[in-house]
C-alpha cells in the first residue's frame, strides 16, 4: 500500500474521521466511538500532571498512546481505568458522561488494564486469577471450583493462549501473566483493554505473541490502548497513535500517515536523529579483568576485559546469564571460582560494599527497586554511596551534601524542582541519571550498566547514551549489557555476545545485527571469530 | 503542610480543652505527674523511632525494660548507684544488640525475632529475680524519676536531651540516613554500598540503649526492680510512633512526630482521670485515636498523588 510520506496534523484534538475511512477496519469501527476524552486535566498537589489531554479511542482498533517519561500517559490510563479522578474535562464511554470512582466501577462498564508489573495473587492458580473477585458461587457461598476450572480452559482454548487453568500464577513467567491478566479482562467482559507497555520484560519470541493476542482482541471488535516506548513496535500492532507532552495532547491520527522521526519530533518537540554512532576513543589502561569467573549453573568460566575509555557492549538472549554477571561482579552474588582484577591488582568482592570501595558501580535494571531509593529526595540518593565524603565522625556535613547534589545535578542537567525533591516525583530519565551520577561522588570508574534505557523515552535514551560517552571520555570503563541490538550498534566500541552462561564470542564495534544474533543464539565462539564482516 | 501538623494541633486543642474542663490539670503538680508518667513511654518511644524508620519493629521493649531496670536495681544493691544505672542502661543496649544481630545474621524477621526475644527476656528477668521484685535501692536513686531540677521534673531534661540526640542522629548523621534508606528501600540501600547489616544491628541497638534507660527511669518510679514491669509498654510507644507519623512499612518518621504522639496519649490518660471517665474506656479512646491518626495520614499521602 503506498504510504503518504509525512503529513502534518496540526489539530490538537481528535477529529480525525473527516480524514476518510481507509482500512478495513476504520471503516466498520466508523461509528463505534468506545471512549473519548476532552481537555482532561489532573494536578498533583500543585503539580499538572495532564493539562489538556484529549483522546478517543474506536472498537476494534489498536490505539497506541505516546510520550516520553512524565508526559502524563500513565495518569491519563489511570483515570480511565478508574484508579484516579480527573480535576477537570470531558469523560465520554460508549456516548455518555462516566465518572468511575474505582477501578471496579470501570470494570463493570468493560474497561480493564493489563499492568506493567502484574498485579496477579501469584498463591493463586490461573482460573482462580481470572475469576478473582467474581467466583461463581452457589446458594450457600461456596466456590464452584469445577465449573470455574472449566470456564478458564475455555477462555484459554478458544484465545489459544500456552497456559494451563490449575497452574499456579508465581511460577508464570511474566509474559504468562499478562496472557492472565487478558483472560480476566475477557471474562469481565471486557471491551477496551490498556496494555501498559506490555513487552518491556518480555523476549522477542514473547514480544511476537503480545503482538498476536493483540492482533486477536482487535479482530473480535474490542479496542486497545497500548503504551509503548519501542519505536520498532508501532507499525507491528498500531492503528493509530495520540502523542501527549508535558500533559497535553500535541498529535492524534493514523499511524500510516506520519513518519517515525515525525513521531520522535511530536513527543520532544524538537528534532532529535534516531540513528548516532559514538567516536570511539583510544582504549587506555586495563581497569577490569576478569578471569574463569564461574558460578555455576548461570556463569562458566567467563573471561574479558575493559580498558578506560571503552564502552563494551554485552548482548545475549534473555537469559543468558548478562544480569547475573553484573551481580557478580558487583557482590550480589558470590563467585565460586575466577579472579577478578582492578588495574591490574586482584580483588575479593564479596558485597556492593567491596565493589563501590573497589571502584566498580552498577546501574541495575530495576530502578525502582534496586537502584534508587525513590521515597528519599534526590540529594540523598547521590549521596547515599558515598555518605563518608560529605561526613565526618559520622555526622552529615548538609551544606557540602548539598553542594555536593548541586554540583552532580548541574553536570547531568538532572531536571528537578530542588534537590529536596523526592526521587520518585522524578522522569524515568531523570530517575536514570540519578542512579548514574551517585556513582561519580562514590569516584566510580568501572560501570556496569544493565539495560540502561529500559522504560525511558528516545529523547532520553541519547542522553543516556551522551553520558555515557562522557564518562568514557573521562576515563571510565563502561560494560553496557543491552537487548536492544541497535542501541549496542550506536554506542559500544566491541560486542560481548553471552550464551547459556558462557562468552560465545566477542564481535567489533561496526557488526550486524544478524551477526550478534548468530552468536546469541546458534554458534559456538570458534566459528563465529571470522564472522565479523556480517 | 496542614496536615502533617494534624498531631500537633490535635495535642494543642487536647490541652486547651482540658484546661477549660477540669481546674486542677493546669497546676505545675498535675503537669509534673503527667510528665513524669510520660517519660518512660516517650524514651523508648524515641528508640522505637529509629526502629520503625528503618523498616523494622521491636516488640521486646516492654520486656527489656523490665530486665534492664532489674539488673541494674541488683547492682545497686552491692555497688554504688552510678554503677547501677550504666550496668541498667548496658543491658538494655546488650539487649537490643542480640536483637539486631540475630535479625541479620539469621535473617529472620524483626517481628518473629522480637517476638521471641519478648518472651526470652522476660523469662530471665523472672528466673532471676524468682519472680519477687528486687528491693533495697538506696533512697538517693528516687531523684532520676521524682526529682527536680530548676524547678522542672529531672525526667523531663534526660527526656529533652534524649530526644535531641535522637533526632540529631536521624537528621544528622550516617546511621539516621542509613536507617531511612533501608527502611524505604533496603535492596537499594545494599546495591549502593550501605552496610545494611551492620546499620540494623546498630538500630536496635540503640533502641536498646533508650530503653535500658526508661528501665532505670521505671525501678526509681517504683524503687523496685519489677521482673513483671513493662507489660504492654511496646505497643505504647509502637503507638507513639505511629501517631506521630511513623510508617510501619519504614523510612517514615520523626522524633517531633514521636513525641506529640506520645504526649496525646498521656493527656488522653490524664485527662479521662481528671474528668472522672471511666479508666475502661480510656481504652477505647486510644485504640481509636490511633486508627483515625493512621487513617488521617493514609489519606493525605493518597492525596499527594503518586
Amino acid at each position: 500500500m503506498p504510504r503518504p510520506s509525512v503529513i502534518c496534523i496540526c489539530n490538537h484534538s481528535l477529529r480525525l474521521r473527516s480524514a476518510g475511512p481507509t482500512t478495513p477496519s476504520e471503516r466498520r469501527t466508523l461509528d463505534s466511538v468506545l471512549l473519548r476524552l476532552n481537555n482532561v486535566r489532573k494536578n498533583f498537589g500543585g503539580v499538572a500532571a495532564l493539562r489538556d489531554a484529549s483522546l478517543e479511542v474506536n472498537a476494534g482498533e489498536i490505539h497506541l498512546l505516546m510520550g516520553e517519561n512524565g508526559a502524563g500517559k500513565s495518569t491519563l490510563m489511570k483515570i480511565v481505568a478508574g484508579m484516579l479522578a480527573r480535576d477537570a474535562g470531558e469523560f465520554l464511554w460508549r456516548g455518555n458522561p462516566v465518572d468511575f470512582r474505582s477501578p471496579a466501577d470501570a470494570a463493570r462498564h468493560g474497561i480493564a488494564m493489563v499492568h506493567q508489573e502484574s498485579l496477579l495473587a501469584p498463591h493463586l492458580t490461573v482460573a482462580e486469577n481470572i475469576f478473582l473477585g467474581r467466583e461463581p458461587g452457589h446458594r450457600f457461598g461456596l466456590i464452584q471450583r469445577r465449573r470455574m476450572l472449566a470456564e478458564a480452559a475455555r477462555i484459554i482454548a478458544e484465545h489459544r493462549f500456552p497456559l494451563h487453568a490449575d497452574t499456579r500464577v508465581e511460577i508464570l513467567s511474566p509474559a504468562a501473566r499478562q496472557l492472565v491478566e487478558i483472560c480476566r479482562a475477557i471474562h469481565q467482559g471486557s471491551s477496551l483493554l490498556i496494555f501498559d507497555e506490555p513487552t518491556a520484560s518480555l523476549a522477542h519470541a514473547e514480544t511476537e505473541e503480545v503482538f498476536r493476542i493483540v492482533r486477536g482482541l482487535r479482530e473480535r471488535n474490542m479496542g486497545v490502548i497500548y503504551i509503548t516506548h519501542r519505536l520498532e513496535e508501532l507499525r507491528a500492532v498500531g492503528d493509530r497513535v495520540t502523542v501527549l507532552r508535558d500533559g497535553q495532547t500535541v498529535h492524534s491520527g493514523p499511524l500510516r500517515d506520519i513518519s517515525v522521526n515525525h513521531l520522535i519530533r511530536r513527543m520532544v518537540g524538537r528534532e532529535i536523529s534516531a540513528k548516532w554512532k559514538r567516536d570511539s576513543l583510544p582504549p587506555g589502561q586495563e581497569l577490569l579483568r576478569v578471569e574463569k569467573l564461574t558460578r555455576a549453573p548461570a556463569l562458566r568460566d567467563i573471561s574479558f576485559s575493559l580498558r578506560a575509555g571503552e564502552i563494551v557492549g554485552l548482548a545475549g538472549l534473555v537469559g543468558a546469564g548478562r544480569t547475573e554477571l553484573c551481580r557478580a561482579l558487583f557482590g550480589v552474588d558470590a563467585i565460586q571460582h575466577g579472579e577478578i582484577r582492578i588495574a591490574g591488582k586482584i580483588v575479593r568482592i564479596r558485597s556492593p560494599r567491596e565493589a563501590v570501595r573497589a571502584g566498580l558501580a552498577l546501574i541495575p535494571e530495576d530502578r525502582q527497586r534496586t537502584g534508587l531509593v525513590t521515597a528519599l529526595p534526590l540529594a540523598h540518593n547521590l549521596t547515599l554511596p558515598a555518605l563518608a565524603s560529605v561526613s565526618r565522625l559520622g555526622f552529615l556535613n548538609k551544606t557540602a551534601e548539598t553542594r555536593a547534589a548541586g554540583e552532580s545535578i548541574a553536570r547531568f542537567h538532572i531536571h528537578a524542582a530542588s534537590s529536596a525533591q523526592q526521587t520518585s516525583r522524578l522522569s524515568g530519565g531523570n530517575q536514570q541519571k540519578i542512579a548514574v551520577a551517585k556513582w561519580l561522588l562514590a569516584g566510580s570508574r568501572i560501570f556496569l550498566f544493565d539495560e540502561p534505557t529500559r522504560g525511558i523515552d528516545v529523547a532520553a535514551k541519547q542522553e543516556v547514551f551522551q553520558t555515557m560517552d562522557q564518562l568514557a571520555r573521562s576515563g571510565a570503563a563502561i560494560l553496557m549489557v543491552s537487548s536492544e541490538l541497535n542501541e549496542l550498534l550506536e554506542v559500544a566500541d566491541r560486542i560481548l555476545v553471552m550464551r547459556q552462561g558462557r562468552i560465545a564470542g566477542e564481535l567489533p564495534g561496526r557488526t550486524t545485527p544478524d551477526a550478534i544474533l548468530r552468536l546469541a543464539a546458534f554458534e559456538t565462539s570458534v566459528a563465529s571469530t571470522g564472522d565479523v564482516a556480517g | 503542610m496542614i496536615q502533617r501538623l494534624l498531631p500537633f494541633f490535635t495535642l494543642v486543642a487536647l490541652f486547651l480543652i482540658l484546661s477549660i474542663a477540669s481546674p486542677s490539670f493546669l497546676t505545675a503538680t498535675n503537669l509534673a505527674s503527667v510528665a513524669r508518667q510520660t517519660a518512660v513511654i516517650n524514651i523508648m518511644a524515641l528508640g522505637m523511632t529509629v526502629v520503625i524508620v528503618s523498616g523494622g519493629i521491636d516488640l521486646s521493649v516492654g520486656s527489656i525494660l523490665a530486665l534492664a531496670g532489674l539488673l541494674g536495681a541488683m547492682s545497686m544493691q552491692t555497688h554504688a548507684v552510678a554503677v547501677g544505672l550504666v550496668a541498667g542502661i548496658l543491658a538494655g543496649t546488650a539487649c537490643g544488640l542480640a536483637n539486631g544481630l540475630m535479625i541479620t545474621t539469621l535473617r529472620v524477621s524483626p517481628f518473629i525475632v522480637t517476638l521471641g526475644t519478648m518472651g526470652i527476656y522476660r523469662g530471665l528477668a523472672l528466673i532471676i529475680s524468682k519472680g519477687l521484685p528486687v528491693q533495697g535501692i538506696p533512697d538517693s536513686f528516687s531523684y532520676l524519676a521524682e526529682g527536680n531540677l530548676f524547678g522542672v521534673p529531672f525526667v523531663l531534661w534526660i527526656l529533652a536531651i534524649s530526644a535531641v540526640a535522637t533526632h540529631v542522629i536521624l537528621q544528622h548523621t550516617r546511621l539516621g540516613r542509613y536507617a531511612f534508606s533501608i527502611g524505604s528501600n533496603s535492596e537499594a540501600a545494599f546495591y549502593a554500598g550501605v552496610p545494611v547489616r551492620f546499620h540494623t544491628t546498630a538500630v536496635y541497638a540503640l533502641a536498646g540503649l533508650l530503653t535500658g534507660l526508661a528501665g532505670m527511669i521505671e525501678a526509681s518510679r517504683l524503687m523496685t526492680g519489677q521482673p513483671t514491669s513493662g507489660q504492654g509498654y511496646e505497643l505504647t510507644a509502637i503507638a507513639a510512633v505511629v501517631i506521630g507519623g511513623g510508617s510501619l512499612r519504614g523510612g517514615e518518621g520523626s522524633v517531633l512526630g514521636t513525641l506529640v504522639g506520645a504526649f496525646i496519649m498521656g493527656l488522653l490518660a490524664n485527662g479521662s482521670d481528671l474528668l472522672g471517665v471511666n479508666p475502661y474506656w480510656q481504652q477505647v479512646v486510644i485504640g481509636a485515636v490511633i486508627i483515625i491518626a493512621v487513617a488521617l495520614d493514609e489519606w493525605r499521602k493518597r492525596r499527594l498523588g503518586p
